[in-house]
């Protein structure tokens, strides 16, 4: 049976008819009724309606072959342009108004300033870069702390990994934002979204961090010692140049979690790009055109960010083969 | 000695922070000339964000109108409503005019100096429901209401409204389903669905139904209009009775001159505010 079953699926017209079948009895599921409302054919409307969802699924099949018999890399691309067109075509079925969206996304965006300051993407993207920044810095001290022989480092070390990892990033930022001034520290919504960012994703990296610095074998450092290296040395010339090749693409994936996690401070009100989705959404009953807006904007921002990982990890990791990745 | 130094600062810190002195927080707002309000810009026509991005609404106009009355210039910030109604507000703000009911509960970390207007809160079905014809039919029911609203608390028959003059009021829910959002908008959002496809009912002031209607939204009102006239009024963060006392006088006067009035006849069609 199991043979059989193989024999038929190496015969390529089996392959494709049954796929066929599989995409006919997806293609069920939508209504067609409407296309042919009103107008009368001579096989009759059930017909004619089986018959378009025959065409469409003998044209879905159709395009499948037809990718595969391109090259790889054309595939990926005409691949990605179908997809982006169903998606586009998804919320086009939306009924969206279009005048709306056009004459709030300069806000979103963040062109021009709300009190002296940066707003929309601009503001999430600046959040995002000194975060970033500060996070690294946290992350190696923390992971560095943490592979220390000093029991003290390891149990300060531990301890903020422990809870940063072990809370949520809401729940950071409302502490930071509400808690902190009951001990008189007061601060604005953006310096406290940024304190929260840096210290949640510098908790998750000091792990990635550590793993990192750990996958380097001992042998390394014990080599470097013989040499007569210091323990400074060691870790800044031997271990990290190479525990940052196979840092940098989980780092690169928090960056861009990071940036989609900076939503979240829309509670306090900082203007970041969520927060103006919802204002402007919320303005004139608009909400469903503003988180589409907002949803695209983050995806260009993940995707240039993805762009930009890339390069880095082609700099950074010579000696690993990235393309094959 | 330095650690002694740094404890006593700390100490300090902590003092400064835990008692606010009476005048203090007048005092900051006549040294800088300025009024930070709080508002939330999420439910026009109280308050909203127009196409320039400027804060709009009748919340925004009697916040400016209190400031200049003061003398003072006028600053909004737009934190969440949560983190309004919380309290604790360590200075970021002076005072907050965001349409909000002066609860018992409230009270315990608010101060509300003066009530400066009155809407209904109303039950809103969605156009094709027939199965609730009286708000109490509501019985039951999968109601949505924004979340630590008064509406809410009404429908838990929690809601005790601490201002005078306000018309006695009964609840007439009973045993309903309660779903709580993130703001009352999200609520009728969901309404406009369908009929029963998530909620039955919204329940929320009647300013933010009418505009929902205007712009589009499939939903009817269902009688009485009003379930219970909502004081609302500007609060404070606890302990200055001096800030409280100016901003009483500033809001008398307001009334008194038509100024309110007029802003309320701007943004509801019609002289809520007395």
């Amino acid at each position: 049976m199991n043979q059989m079953f193989m024999e038929i699926w190496e015969r390529p017209s089996a392959r494709r008819s049954l796929f066929f079948i599989l995409v006919y009895l997806s293609l069920l599921s939508i209504d067609f009724s409407s296309l042919y409302e009103g107008t009368n054919f001579a096989l009759g409307a059930t017909t004619q309606i089986e018959l378009t969802r025959g065409l469409m699924a003998a044209a879905i099949v159709l395009n499948f072959v037809l990718i595969t018999r391109l090259p790889k890399r054309i595939q990926l691309y005409v691949t990605w342009a179908e997809l982006l067109i169903l998606f586009l075509y998804f919320f086009y079925s939306f009924d969206l108004s279009y005048g709306y969206i056009w004459a709030r996304l300069p806000h979103l965006l963040g062109f021009g300033l709300k009190n002296g300051f940066l707003m929309g993407a601009a503001l999430t993207l600046f959040m995002c870069v000194v975060s970033i920044a500060a996070s690294t810095v946290l992350a190696l001290v923390a992971a560095l702390a943490r592979l220390s022989n000093n029991g003290i480092a390891l149990g300060v070390s531990t301890f903020y990994i422990s809870f940063f990892r072990g809370t949520p990033l809401i729940l950071q930022i409302l502490l930071i934002y509400i808690g902190l001034p009951q001990i008189g520290i007061i601060l604005n919504p953006i310096p406290a979204a940024i304190i929260a960012l840096s210290l949640c994703y510098g908790a998750y990296m000091a792990e990635i961090f550590r793993a990192g610095i750990q996958a380097i074998p001992a042998g390394q450092g014990e080599a470097a010692k013989a040499l007569g290296l210091k323990d400074v040395q060691i870790m800044r010339l031997v271990i990290l140049p190479q525990a940052i090749r196979l840092i940098i693409p989980p780092t690169g994936n928090q960056f861009i979690a990071m940036l989609k996690d900076s939503a979240l401070v829309a509670t306090l009100g900082a203007w970041e790009l969520m927060y103006m989705a919802r204002l402007h959404g919320r303005a004139e009953f608009k909400n469903m055109e503003m988180m589409i807006t907002a949803a695209l904007i983050y995806w260009m921002m993940s995707m240039s960010m993805e762009y930009f990982q890339a390069k880095v990890e082609r700099k950074f990791g010579k000696g690993i083969d990235v393309s094959s990745v | 000695m330095k650690l002694f130094k740094y404890t006593l600062l700390a100490g300090a810190m902590v003092i400064g922070a835990t008692s606010a002195f009476a005048g203090e927080a007048l005092d900051r707002v006549m040294s800088k000339g300025k009024l930070v309000i709080s508002t939330d810009a999420e439910y026009p026509p109280q308050s909203s964000i127009n196409a320039d991005n400027e804060l709009i609404g009748f919340d925004v106009d009697v916040g400016r109108a209190v400031a200049k009355q003061m003398g003072v210039e006028a600053e909004f910030v737009t934190p969440g409503w949560d983190v309004i109604t919380s309290g604790h507000w360590a200075g970021r703000w002076d005072m907050s005019v965001g349409s909000m009911t002066p609860t018992k509960a409230r009270a315990k970390v608010l101060d509300f100096p003066a009530v400066y207007y009155f809407t209904p809160a109303a039950l809103v079905v969605h156009e094709k429901n027939t199965s609730i014809l009286q708000t109490s039919d509501a019985s039951g029911k999968k109601v949505g209401v924004g979340v630590s609203t008064t509406y809410e608390s009404y429908l838990n028959k929690k809601l005790v409204i601490d201002a005078d003059n306000v018309p006695e009021f009964s609840f007439v829910v009973d045993d309903a389903d309660i779903r709580t959002y993130d703001s009352d908008v999200l609520a009728l959002d969901d309404l406009r669905l369908g009929d029963g496809v998530r909620l039955d009912a919204a329940f929320t002031a009647l300013p933010t139904i009418l505009e929902a209607q205007k712009n589009g939204y499939p939903i009817k009102v269902i009688g009485p209009e009003a379930l219970f006239m909502e004081p609302l009024a500007i609060a404070t963060a606890k302990g200055d009775p001096e800030l409280n006392a100016k901003i009483k006088d500033a809001v008398t006067a307001l009334r008194a001159d038509g100024t309110l009035s007029k802003i309320s006849k701007k943004w509801y069609g019609g002289d809520l505010t007395q």
